[in-house]
Formats: C-alpha cells, sequence, structure tokens
C-alpha cells in the first residue's frame, strides 16, 4: 500500500466539524452521521482481528460509547496525534477487551482476575501483533473513505448514471452488456464512467483535504 | 376505560377494549402495542392500543385519535387498507384502541391457533425470500398504491409505509399502522422509518409514494433499501433482467429524491404498475441473458431453414417429376 496514493492521516470525512458538534451528547443527527460513517471500519477491523460477527458488534458499539465518553477529550492538535490514530487506540482497546472476555470465558473460574480495567491504559493482552493491527487499520480506513465518497457521489448523480457507474465500473459487468441490460448507448456508458468516476475522485480528494485539517 | 387487568404471565397489564379479550400481545410499536384479540363471538381481530403517555404532550395524541376517525371510515372501502371495525376510548383517557381485521399467519394464514399466532407481514416474507418476481411485486404495489390514493383523495397520509406496515389478509396484501395515519400537514413528533423517509421529510403525499418506492426497490432487487439505487449483479433469464430493467423505472420515478420529479400522484403511479408491460421474448432471442447464452435462437432459425429446404426440394422434385410425365 503506497502511502504516496493515500494521504496518511484523517481522511474519511473526520469533518472537525462533525466532532465539535459530538461535544453534544443530544445530537442525535450528529451521532447518527459518526455512526454511519465509521461503524463499518471498527467492524472490518474487528473481525480481522479474529473476532466473531457478534463480538465485532460488540466493539462497535463499544468503541462507539468509548468515544461518546473521551470526545470531550480529543484536541483536534497534529502534535498531540491525529483523529484516526485517536479512534484506531479506543477501537484497538475494545478488540483487545473482547479476546480477553474470551479468554476468561475458556478459563477456570479460579482463574479469573478481573482487573476491571478499561480505561485506555492496562491492556495486556493485546489483539494482535500491534503493527499488523496498524496495517489492517491503514487498508480498512482506504476502504472506507472510497466507500464514504461512493455513498455521497450516489446521493448526488442521477440514478439512473450511478445505475449505469455501478454496472460497469463496480460490478464489473462488460460495456456492452450494461448497455444492452439497461438500453442505453455504449458510448453514454463511457462518458458516464468518466463524469461518475471523476466525481468521485473529487470527492475523495475533498475527503483527503479535511483529512489534514486544512479545511 | 382506564381500568387495567394484571396479566398473569406477563409482566404488562392488559388495557380493557370492549366486548373483546385481549389475549396476547404479538407487537409493539412506538405509539402503543397490538394485541392477538377475540371477541364475543369467537372471531380473532387485532386490536391496537394508543397510550396516551406515549406523546409528549397532547395535541399529536388528538392528532393520532382524529386521524383515525378518518381513516376508519375509509378503511372498508378499499381492499388495500385493513379495515378498521371498531374504535374505543378517546383522546382525554389514558389510551384509547381500534380494533382491526386478523392478519394472516405466517403458517397457517387465516386458521388462527392463538397460542401459536405470528403474523404475516411483507418484511417477514422477505426474511425467507429477499427477492420477488415483477409480477409479485405489481400485484403487491398496486393495490398498496392505489389504497395511499384512497387517503391522500380525503386529505390524509400514512408516514410510515415499509414492509412491517403490509400484512396479508387472505394472502392479500394490505397497509397497516393506522396509528400512524394522520391529516396532512400537521405535524408528528414520531413518524416515519430510515431509509423510507423522503429526503424532504414526511408529511406529504408524494412522501408516502417515496416510501413505497423503496418498498418496491427492495421486493424487486432483494437489495437493503440503503443500497438504492443499485441494482443485481445477477438478474437471471433475459425476461426476468428486462422485466426488472422495466419495473425499475417506476422505482426510480418514485423514489427521486426532488420530490417535484416524483410521480405526481399516486393514480399516475397505480397506472403505470397497472399497465406494466411483460418483457415477450421473439423468437430468434436467447433464452438466457448473462454468461453462456443459449444457442436456441439460431437452432430455432436453422430448423426452419431445413424445413424450408425439405419443402423447395419436395416441390422442385414434384415439378422435375410433372414435367417428365408430359
Amino acid at each position: 500500500m503506497s502511502s504516496t496514493a493515500w494521504p496518511t492521516e484523517d481522511f474519511i470525512p473526520t469533518r472537525y466539524s462533525l466532532l465539535s458538534r459530538l461535544q453534544d451528547w443530544e445530537d442525535q443527527a450528529s451521532w447518527q452521521d459518526f455512526f454511519n460513517t465509521y461503524w463499518r471500519l471498527i467492524y472490518a477491523v474487528a473481525l480481522k482481528s479474529g473476532l466473531t460477527d457478534a463480538e465485532a458488534q460488540d466493539v462497535v458499539q463499544e468503541t462507539i460509547l468509548s468515544v461518546a465518553k473521551n470526545i470531550q477529550k480529543f484536541k483536534h492538535d497534529p502534535a498531540l496525534g491525529s483523529f484516526k490514530g485517536w479512534l484506531r487506540n479506543l477501537a484497538r482497546w475494545r478488540i483487545t477487551d473482547q479476546l480477553r472476555k474470551r479468554t476468561r470465558s475458556e478459563a477456570l473460574p479460579a482463574n479469573v482476575a478481573d482487573d476491571g480495567a478499561h480505561g485506555h491504559e492496562g491492556h495486556a493482552a493485546e489483539a494482535q501483533n500491534p503493527a499488523d493491527l496498524e496495517a489492517v487499520w491503514e487498508d480498512e480506513w482506504r476502504t472506507n473513505l472510497i466507500r464514504v465518497a461512493l455513498e455521497n457521489v450516489k446521493r448526488t448523480v442521477k440514478e439512473e448514471h450511478y445505475q449505469i457507474f455501478d454496472l460497469y465500473v463496480i460490478k464489473q459487468w462488460p460495456a456492452d452488456q450494461v448497455a444492452r441490460t439497461l438500453e442505453v448507448n455504449i458510448g453514454k456508458i463511457y462518458l458516464i464512467k468518466y463524469r461518475v468516476g471523476a466525481l468521485v475522485k473529487k470527492e475523495i480528494r475533498r475527503l483527503e483535504t479535511r483529512e489534514t485539517g486544512s479545511t | 376505560m382506564s381500568d387495567h387487568i394484571d396479566s398473569p404471565d406477563q409482566t404488562v397489564s392488559i388495557p380493557v377494549a370492549a366486548e373483546h379479550d385481549l389475549l396476547r400481545l404479538i407487537g409493539s410499536g412506538s405509539a402503543g402495542d397490538v394485541w392477538l384479540a377475540r371477541n364475543s363471538v369467537g372471531i380473532y381481530r387485532a386490536v391496537k392500543v394508543i397510550f396516551r403517555k406515549s406523546f409528549p404532550w397532547a395535541k399529536p395524541y388528538e392528532d393520532e385519535f382524529n386521524g383515525l376517525l378518518k381513516f376508519e371510515a375509509l378503511s372498508r372501502q378499499h381492499d388495500g387498507l385493513v379495515d378498521v371495525l371498531q374504535i374505543g376510548g378517546n383522546p382525554t383517557a389514558d389510551y384509547f384502541y381500534y380494533v382491526m381485521e386478523l392478519g394472516d399467519d405466517i403458517h397457517t394464514g387465516q386458521k388462527i391457533d392463538p397460542d401459536f399466532y405470528q403474523p404475516r407481514t411483507l418484511a417477514h416474507d422477505l426474511t425467507e425470500r429477499k427477492q420477488l418476481s415483477v409480477g409479485e411485486c405489481i400485484r403487491l404495489g398496486a393495490p398498496i398504491c392505489s389504497a395511499l390514493g384512497l387517503l391522500h383523495r380525503h386529505g390524509l397520509i400514512h408516514r410510515d409505509v415499509k414492509p412491517a406496515n403490509i400484512i396479508f389478509v387472505n394472502g392479500f396484501p394490505k397497509l397497516v399502522d393506522a396509528g400512524l395515519v394522520t391529516e396532512m400537514f400537521k405535524t408528528r413528533s414520531r413518524v416515519g422509518t430510515e431509509g423510507y423517509i423522503a429526503p424532504e421529510g414526511p408529511g406529504t403525499a408524494r412522501a408516502d409514494i417515496y416510501g413505497l418506492g423503496k418498498v418496491l426497490y427492495e421486493i424487486s432487487t432483494g437489495y437493503d433499501r440503503n443500497k438504492y439505487p443499485e441494482l443485481p449483479a445477477e438478474m437471471g433469464t433475459l425476461a426476468a433482467t428486462r422485466d426488472l430493467v422495466q419495473f425499475n423505472k417506476i422505482v426510480l420515478k418514485a423514489c427521486r429524491a426532488n420530490p417535484r420529479l416524483r410521480y405526481l400522484n399516486t393514480d399516475e403511479m397505480t397506472s403505470d404498475l397497472l399497465g406494466f408491460q411483460f418483457y415477450q421474448p421473439g423468437p430468434f432471442e436467447n433464452i438466457t441473458y448473462k454468461g453462456s447464452q443459449s444457442h436456441a435462437g439460431w437452432v430455432y432459425l436453422a430448423g426452419l431453414l431445413a424445413a424450408a429446404g425439405i419443402i423447395v426440394f419436395l416441390l422442385f422434385y414434384t415439378l422435375l417429376h410433372l414435367l417428365h410425365q408430359t
């Protein structure tokens, strides 16, 4: 994964304005927006860390709760670390918690030593090699970026155009098959691929710009 | 009306509905509960109870009651609306209720066993069959669309058209949750379901059309509403593909983000659904569409040519034979 192709900072609509709105626990729309943007990322990383579907769902829930509890403490200051890194740590700790729960349930009751640690420190059992998790996080973060960009573009283009783009570019149907199925000229397929593709790239760039915090 | 009877086996208390025994809680919504009930002559009914405590203040509770009064009269005029048979209580009490015809059971239809009854909704059907044929979509969508039209013509809107609010009575689809029906342009605090709510918000006839469009999208593609407008990667036979693509045009017109680009009204949409032209394959068209395509058309053509050749040969042979004789 080339770091030149993708930025290394928070490029999903980290949207510092969104983060500031999250300070208000009553702002349900912002919390929904935040959840919609990040849940798949956390879920995918949890699954790739070896958790089951149910455990990964718990990790999503627990991570979002951790964000809610700690968002007041988060400061957007590159010197202190990025939002992406902060969220990654929260997710990693919750993944570790899940693995620890699993270990406990497999152990004899006498061996259970619940230190009650659910904070940021004291996680003896790591989910996996931190470097591996970082790589998985990077990978999923990028995947999520594209997903978010596609979702955003989907809402702005004509539905018929998105269907053509989806079948041809994402589902990778041959152009002639798309043209035949949707009863459109094949030239239109290429034109839409170009136009919608350009919008997706532009959206990715926009998100990347936000990632650097320059907006 | 405000009396409650403690249920021996449930933690909830059972409201009182005149001439009905409330047997079992079969559903819960934001504004109230739905009970399986038996009336005084032993017929099973559904009773929805709307609680005052579910509303932050009296006005929306009263609006709900008034909307229900209007809906009750209309409900029996259209097969696509669940019949409301009785309304009890009043908007000044702790709750009011209405009695409806009971939807089919998921296994036994209208043969009701109260101990095992589970209402059959479209949402339930979709858990077993993700995708319906276009024919089934039309048979389901047209009556529901027409039923919405009746509501709209009488100044009512549904506000929460979704698979869970479409039940079946003797296999026929009907729109339920009259509790959400309200008069147009009246505000309600608790409306709609994410993904079926029009971008401009609920509360208009065109927003109901949008919700129905999303339902039709889900049942025709087998995709979750949030995937709209994506089409399935596999569409099946040529006929199924062509039908789906044509049906998709109706869905797209119902779900336009800009309400002014949607169907003007449900009559227009119902007309498109009922006038749907199913694909009729020609003799030279391939039977399948994707992947390895069938050569049935070419085989048919070769057969025709062979038959024509034999006829020409026989004619030629007969002519030669006649010439030879003369």
